[in-house]
C-alpha cells in the first residue's frame, strides 16, 4: 500500500473525531483534577458537530486498499450514529453522581472514541475492519458502564458487560475464522465472488456465518443473547445508558444490514429463518418480561430488546424495501430514545437520582412538561399514530409482508398489542396515581434535549418523505 | 475452496511436531529418569527461602497497573522491530505511520503520568 491508494479523504470524518478525541484528551488531563469538564464536553460537542458536517460532505469511493467504503449508506448510519453520541453527550452536561459529583472529564472523550469506532463499523468493507471498529466502540462502552466505580451497581455493570462482551467477540472472531477458512478472502467483495462461484455451499460457511450473526447480536441485545442488558443499563450511569441504547446499536445494525445484504446476500433464503427467529423472540420476550418491571431503567431495557426485534423486521425479509424499513424504524427509534432518557436523567428527587416507576407519580400534575413529553415517547413507542415509531412500524411490518413473512408480521402485531401494556403503564402512572413527592427542577440541557425529541417526535412525519428518499437511496446503495 | 485449507497444512505439521517434542520430553524423564521424591524436594520453592506465607492473599491493584501499562509499551516495541528493520523498503509514508502511532501512544503515556498511574504511593 502507499500513500496514494490510501485515499484518505474518504476517512477525513473519523480522523477529524479521532484526533480531536486526543486534543480533548490531553485538554482535560492538563487541567487541575475535577476542572476542565465543562469545557471538554462543549469541545466534544462542537467535534460531533463538525464531524457530521464533514460526514455529509464526504465522497462515495473505497479507502485503504478497499477494507473501508463511504456510501450513502455509511452517510446514513453515521449520521445517526453522531445524533445518538450528541445526545448522550448534552445529558452529561448536567448530570451529578449521588456524591453530587459530576462525571469525569473521560466520560466526554470516551463517547467520542465509542463514536469513532461505530462509525468504522458503519463503513466497514472488510471483516477485519468490522472487528476493528466493534472493538475500539466496545472498549469504551465498557469503561464506561464502570464510570461510577464507588458505586456497586456500575461497577457490577461495567465487569459483566466486559466479560460477556469478551465472549460475544471470540463467538464473532471465531465465525470470521470459519468464513475466512472456506471462502479464502475476508474482503466483501471478495466473498460475495467466493459465495456466486460455489454450487454447494459449503457448512463451514453456514457455520462461520451464524457465529458472526450470534456476535453482532449480542452487542444488539437480541434475544436469547440479551442477559446482560437490563443488568448493565440498571447499573450504568443514565447518560451513558442512553449511549449505549442509541449509537452503538446503530452501528452494529449498520454492520449486520452490509454483511448480509452484501456479501451473504446470495445466501438470503438460508439466514432468513435465522433473523426470523431472533427477531420474533425479541418481540415477544421484550414485551412479556417488560411488564413486571418496577424500575424505568430496566423497563427501558427491554423495551429496546424489543424494538431490536422490530427492527430485525426489516432485514429478514431480505430487501430493499426491507432495508430502507430497518433504517426509518432506527431513525425514529432514536428520536423517541433520547427523549425517554433525557426524562429519565431529569428524574431527581433533593439531587439524588431516583430510577424507579413509582417516582413517576403524579408527575402530570406536579411537573406537567416533562410529564407530557414522557407520555408522548411513550405513545410513540408502542405504535400510535402520528407518532415517529408508528411509521417506523408500519414500514418494517409492510416490508415483512411483502416478502411473505406472514406470521413474523402477526407475531410482531400481538407482541406491539402486549408491549402497549407497559407503555400506557407509565402513562397511567404518571396521570392516574396520587402524586408522590415533587421531583427537582430538571436542567435546562434536559429540558432541551426531552423537548427537542418531543416535537421531533410528533411532528416526525413533516420529514417522513426526504428521510424515506435518504433511506431508500442508502438501501440502493448496500444492492440488498 | 479446498486449496485454501492445503495452505495450512505446515501448520498442521509443526502442530504434530511440537506434540511429539513436548511429548517426547517429558516422557523420557518419567521413564528414564530416576524419581526418588522427600519433603524438602517436593516443597514450594521460593528463591531459596521457606514460603512465607499462602499463596491465595491480595495483592495490591498497583501490580495489575502496572502489569498493565508494561504489556502496552512492550507491544510497541513488538511493532517497532519489524519497521526499523523494513524501514529502507516501506519509504516516507511508512515512516509517518509509524510517527502517527508513536504520537497516539505517547499521549496516552502523557495521560497516565498525569493521572498519577507511574507514582507508586
Amino acid at each position: 500500500m502507499n500513500a496514494m491508494s490510501v485515499n484518505w479523504i474518504l476517512a477525513l470524518p473519523e480522523i477529524t473525531l479521532a484526533l480531536a478525541g486526543l486534543v480533548i484528551l490531553v485538554f482535560g488531563v492538563l487541567q487541575r483534577p475535577g476542572k476542565g469538564i465543562g469545557a471538554c464536553t462543549v469541545l466534544s460537542i462542537a467535534a460531533f458537530v463538525g464531524c457530521a458536517v464533514l460526514v455529509a460532505l464526504s465522497p462515495d469511493g473505497a479507502a485503504y486498499a478497499g477494507t473501508f467504503v463511504n456510501d450513502s449508506f455509511a452517510r446514513f448510519m453515521k449520521i445517526l450514529v453522531l445524533l445518538g453520541g450528541l445526545v448522550a453527550l448534552l445529558l452529561t452536561v448536567s448530570y451529578r453522581t449521588d456524591e453530587r459529583a459530576p462525571l469525569p472529564f473521560e466520560t466526554a472523550v470516551l463517547i467520542l472514541f465509542s463514536t469513532v469506532g461505530a462509525m468504522i463499523m458503519a463503513s466497514s468493507a472488510n471483516l477485519m475492519t468490522l472487528f476493528v471498529g466493534l472493538e475500539l466502540s466496545s472498549l469504551s462502552i465498557y469503561i464506561l458502564a464502570a464510570l461510577e466505580r464507588d458505586d456497586v451497581l456500575s461497577s457490577e455493570a461495567g465487569l459483566k458487560y466486559f466479560v460477556l462482551g469478551s465472549l460475544a467477540s471470540g463467538l464473532l472472531l471465531y465465525g470470521m475464522s470459519l468464513v475466512y477458512g472456506y471462502a479464502g478472502t475476508m474482503e466483501y467483495s471478495g466473498l460475495i465472488a467466493a459465495i456466486q462461484q460455489t454450487t454447494a455451499l459449503p457448512v463451514g460457511l453456514m457455520v462461520g456465518l451464524v457465529f458472526l450473526v450470534v456476535g453482532l447480536c449480542f452487542k444488539l441485545s437480541v434475544v436469547p443473547f440479551h442477559m446482560w442488558t437490563p443488568d448493565v443499563y440498571q447499573g450504568a450511569p443514565t447518560p451513558v445508558t442512553a449511549y449505549m441504547a442509541g449509537a452503538p446499536k446503530f452501528a452494529t445494525f449498520a454492520l449486520l444490514l452490509r454483511v448480509m445484504s452484501g456479501p451473504f446476500g446470495a445466501m438470503a433464503p438460508r439466514w432468513q429463518i435465522l433473523i426470523e427467529t431472533l427477531s420474533i423472540l425479541s418481540m415477544v420476550y421484550g414485551a412479556l418480561a417488560a411488564i413486571p418491571q418496577t424500575n424505568i431503567k430496566r423497563l427501558m431495557a427491554y423495551s429496546s430488546i424489543g424494538h431490536m426485534g422490530y427492527a430485525l423486521m426489516g432485514l429478514a425479509a431480505a430487501s430493499t424495501n426491507g432495508v430502507r424499513a430497518t433504517l426509518v424504524y432506527l431513525a425514529a427509534y432514536l428520536v423517541m430514545n433520547a427523549g425517554v432518557f433525557a426524562v429519565i436523567t431529569a428524574m431527581r428527587r433533593k439531587g439524588r437520582e431516583v430510577t424507579s416507576l413509582a417516582d413517576l407519580s403524579g408527575l402530570g400534575r406536579t411537573d406537567p412538561g416533562l410529564a407530557a413529553a414522557l407520555a408522548v415517547f411513550m405513545f410513540s413507542m408502542v405504535g400510535a399514530p402520528p407518532l415517529a415509531g408508528f411509521f417506523g412500524k408500519l414500514m418494517v411490518f409492510a416490508a415483512a409482508w411483502q416478502s411473505g413473512l406472514y406470521v413474523l408480521v402477526g407475531i410482531g402485531a400481538l407482541s406491539s398489542v402486549i408491549g402497549a401494556y407497559y407503555y400506557l403503564r407509565v402513562v397511567k402512572v404518571m396521570y392516574f396515581d396520587a402524586s408522590a413527592e415533587r421531583l427537582d427542577q430538571p436542567a435546562r440541557s434536559l429540558v432541551f434535549v426531552s423537548g427537542s425529541m418531543g416535537l421531533a417526535t410528533v411532528f416526525f412525519v413533516l420529514a417522513l418523505g426526504p428521510l424515506m428518499a435518504l433511506a431508500r437511496q442508502a438501501a440502493l446503495a448496500l444492492g440488498g | 475452496m479446498p486449496s485454501v485449507l492445503g495452505d495450512y497444512a505446515p501448520v498442521l505439521v509443526f502442530g504434530a511436531i511440537s506434540v511429539v517434542i513436548a511429548a517426547a520430553m517429558l516422557g523420557m524423564a518419567l521413564v528414564c529418569g530416576q524419581q526418588k521424591p522427600y519433603p524438602e524436594k517436593v516443597t514450594a520453592y521460593e528463591c531459596g527461602f521457606e514460603a512465607f506465607d499462602d499463596a491465595r492473599r491480595r495483592f495490591d491493584v498497583r501490580f495489575y497497573l502496572v502489569a498493565i501499562l508494561f504489556i502496552i509499551f512492550d507491544l510497541e516495541v513488538a511493532f517497532l522491530f519489524p519497521w526499523a528493520v523494513s524501514l529502507s523498503r516501506i519509504g516516507l509514508f511508512g515512516f509517518l505511520s509509524m510517527l502517527g502511532f508513536l504520537s497516539v501512544l505517547g499521549i496516552g503515556f502523557l495521560y497516565e503520568w498525569r493521572k498519577g498511574a507511574l507514582d507508586w504511593d
